[in-house]
């Protein structure tokens, strides 16, 4: 293994895990926001700080890769998905300490019929199904798997775009529950964008293996 | 825990009235890998010369200034014992050419009268050519003259000559600049590798070999010391503007 | 243009032509010599030839036993004086290319050179015949050895120039002193070539003749005493041919021969050294 083999390896290895790290945060978020825990949502917000410093070190460790051994083909590849990937994954960081912020700023728990009738547990779940996938289509090269991730956010995508409709309904019904319904709208809105950030993530993954560039496709194209 | 093996103090050189080296302070740390680059004639391949006392063969040779080797001057040792203790390769691989494979690794024993048994022989040659990665490839060609092997090859075998004497510090003058890529690749992973036991200093005009595979890079720039730090300080972000065109490839 | 091109061709066949004519015109002659030598000297060669001294006038038969013996003894020292002296100075020339003592050594060798071998025997005959009183096998080697040493220092000087400096240097670098690393590397490695050197300067001094009048004078008797004269197969050569007698004009032819084949052996000698002991870099 030479040298250059080395430090490609450990660059992964340190974004699989920033990706653990990342989706454990995002359960976290869940588990505070299906049981109203400010405790659990405190301390997501304090390990947002961890989520920076991976996010420091692996932009360091690509300029070096870089700057010291000019890589090319799909050592360049790597390299290159690596920073974006790096980015994607801190601005999931990003939104899950977003969501937990609002667990905790929040003055009372949710009601459950919010849950049933948006659906935001599902999208919760959802999103953290295709983070792993795409961890586990990182760590494997498997390019088949990073493909399944559009389209199940597209699952994400309908439960976002139904959410509008459903949150009036529930404000209408209950205007006093006005409050909850924002923040579960804000919840929704964060999810959409983290299964945006995985989609990206996969986009990458597909470039790093494939060397096909899958961005801006109209959605026709897409498979 | 970095220690330093070599120093040089406000260190000076010339050939005749010509100075080729000015005011160089330095320290080398043990166990790693130093570069030592810049364009033609800046004195890189000068200093290490002096390092282990070549650059005083020359007719005209002059020097000023202290090296200090474990903190003992270099220029009050016999060169002889200093040699023993920091091996030098050159750029053309020059394995003895009377000599077999086997004579050569111990030729540095053999030629200073210093006796071995068959068998500490034995086990000099193994070792030395299993630390260059050659035992396999020549190990039943040892009485064979060591210049039927290829350049890389050659090159490693003169390796493990320098190595053979147990130095501390190994100098290296451009070793792959008349190799081919891959043999040049080779000897990149070797000097990786040898860098557990040995201090090794080496002069090259390729940068990329100098990212590739050193710790600490020293840019010199018509004669003088311009930077010194770490290759990824430097490579990623120097701190003067010289060596930023040099690396950039702006000038020579 | 197709003229041109025929004209052009001519030309160059033409001087083809003239090249061979001219190389056939050269080597012809030596052709002949040696084959006239070998012609006039077979016939006296046989046994007796190298195992006899040569017989009183009138009588037939004889050898030259003597004369071989004698030149055997007197090359043998030459060598022996001139190889040790001509290597070292041919290391010191190599070795210090641009002193002003290299200078004027180069310009003494190439003076000796040039210098008769006439004069050389007188010269040794004023230095080392005269004061001690008579001729020796051992002042004819010391004049030989004169003509012998350009020969050495020049082959010497050039066959270690030629070896890289980085030969040295590796040897150096190991901290070998320099001292054993002329010794041990340099000499070794420079070997096909000094020793080649060394094997032109015996086939020369073997024809030598006339600084041996001078020095050994030559002996009818078989001698080993190196402090008395001592005879050698060119000064029987000169001798006998110059001499009336029609027998030792044959034992004159003989010995051309023989010496004839001694320096084409040698010639071909130095080609197998060269081809045997040449190392590559």
């Amino acid at each position: 293994m030479t040298h250059l083999d080395t430090e490609l390896q450990l660059l992964k290895k340190s974004l699989i895990e920033m990706f653990a790290l990342v989706i454990h945060q995002m359960n976290k978020a869940k588990e505070a926001v299906a049981k109203f825990d400010k405790d659990l949502a405190s301390d997501v917000d304090i390990n947002e700080k961890r989520v920076n410093v991976y996010e420091l070190k692996i932009d360091r460790d690509c300029e070096n890769i870089l700057a010291l051994y000019n890589p090319v083909a799909i050592d360049l590849r790597l390299v290159l998905a690596s920073l974006k990937i790096n980015y994607n994954l801190e601005r999931i960081g990003d939104y899950a300490q977003g969501i937990a912020l609002i667990v905790k700023d929040a003055k009372r728990p949710f009601d459950k019929e919010l849950f049933s009738k948006t659906k935001v547990l599902d999208m919760f779940y959802t999103s953290i199904v295709i983070m792993n996938d795409a961890m586990e289509a990182f760590e494997t090269e498997n390019h088949h798997l990073a493909r399944t991730i559009f389209t199940k956010d597209e699952k994400l995508d309908e439960i976002n775009r139904k959410a509008n409709y459903s949150i009036s309904e529930l404000i209408i019904n209950k205007p006093e529950e006005i409050q909850q319904c924002l923040n579960i709208l804000s919840v929704i809105r964060k999810l959409e964008r983290v299964g945006d950030q995985t989609k990206n993530i996969a986009e990458e993954i597909i470039f790093y293996t494939e060397a096909k560039v899958l961005k801006h496709r109209t959605k026709k194209k897409e498979k | 825990m970095e220690s330093s093996v070599l120093k040089s103090e406000n260190f000076n050189a010339w050939f005749g009235s010509a100075q080729v080296l000015k005011d160089v302070s330095i320290e080398i740390t043990r166990n790693q890998v130093t570069a030592v680059m810049g364009p033609s004639g800046c004195g890189k391949t000068t200093f290490i010369r002096c390092i282990n006392r070549m650059h005083e063969l020359t007719h005209d040779a002059s020097v000023s200034g202290k090296i200090l080797f474990d903190d003992t001057d270099v220029y009050k040792i016999s060169p002889i014992l200093l040699r023993r203790k920091i091996g030098m390769v050159f750029q053309q691989p020059n394995p003895f050419p009377t000599m077999s494979i086997y004579q050569n690794i111990i030729a540095g024993y053999t030629l200073n009268g210093i006796s071995l048994t068959k068998i500490q022989k034995d086990d000099v040659v193994e070792q030395s050519l299993v630390k260059t990665s050659l035992w396999d490839e020549v190990k039943d060609n040892l009485h064979k003259k060591g210049t039927f092997l290829s350049g890389g090859q050659q090159q490693r075998l003169c390796i493990a000559r320098s190595i053979a004497m147990k130095p501390e510090i190994l100098l290296l003058d451009e070793p792959t600049s008349a190799l081919d890529p891959i043999s040049t690749s080779k000897i990149e992973e070797l000097l990786y590798e040898l860098k557990k036991q040995y201090t090794i200093i080496i002069v090259t005009h390729n940068m990329q070999q100098a990212g590739r595979i050193s710790d600490k890079t020293a840019f010199f720039y018509i004669g003088e010391l311009i930077e010194y730090g770490k290759t990824k300080d430097i490579f990623t972000n120097p701190k003067h503007e010289r060596t930023q065109n040099y690396i950039t490839g702006r000038f020579g | 243009m197709e003229n041109n091109i025929s004209f052009r061709n001519f030309k160059n066949y033409f001087f083809k032509a003239i090249i061979l004519l001219l190389t056939a015109v050269s080597v012809v002659p030596l052709m002949l010599i040696l084959y006239y030598i070998v012609r006039q000297g077979i016939s006296a060669i046989n046994w007796d030839f190298f195992v006899n001294l040569p017989k009183p006038v009138g009588e037939i038969g004889g050898g030259i036993f003597n004369a071989i013996i004698g030149s055997i003894i007197i090359i043998f020292l030459a060598s022996l004086i001139a190889i040790p002296i001509g290597v070292s100075i041919g290391i010191y020339l190599s070795e210090n290319s641009k002193s002003r003592i290299s200078y004027f050594s180069r310009l003494s060798v190439d003076v000796l050179q040039g210098i008769p071998s006439i004069v050389l025997g007188i010269i040794i005959y004023l230095w080392f015949v005269k004061p001690f009183g008579g001729f020796s096998a051992i002042s004819g080697s010391i004049a030989l050895s004169l003509i012998m040493l350009p020969s050495i220092i020049k082959s010497t000087e050039e066959t270690l120039k030629l070896i890289p400096n980085s030969l040295k240097e590796a040897s150096l670098a190991l901290g070998v002193p320099f001292y054993k690393t002329i010794l041990r590397v340099i000499i070794p490695a420079g070997f096909s070539g000094i020793l080649s050197g060394i094997i032109l300067g015996i086939a020369r001094i073997s024809g030598e003749t006339a600084p041996l009048l001078f020095t050994s004078f030559g002996n009818p008797f078989t001698s080993y005493n190196v402090l008395k004269p001592m005879s050698s197969i060119p000064l029987i050569i000169f001798n006998y041919a110059t001499s009336p007698y029609e027998d030792w004009h044959r034992l004159a032819w003989g010995a051309s021969f023989i010496l004839i084949i001694f320096i084409l052996f040698l010639n071909i000698l130095t080609k197998l050294t060269e081809k045997k002991w040449k190392v590559q870099f």
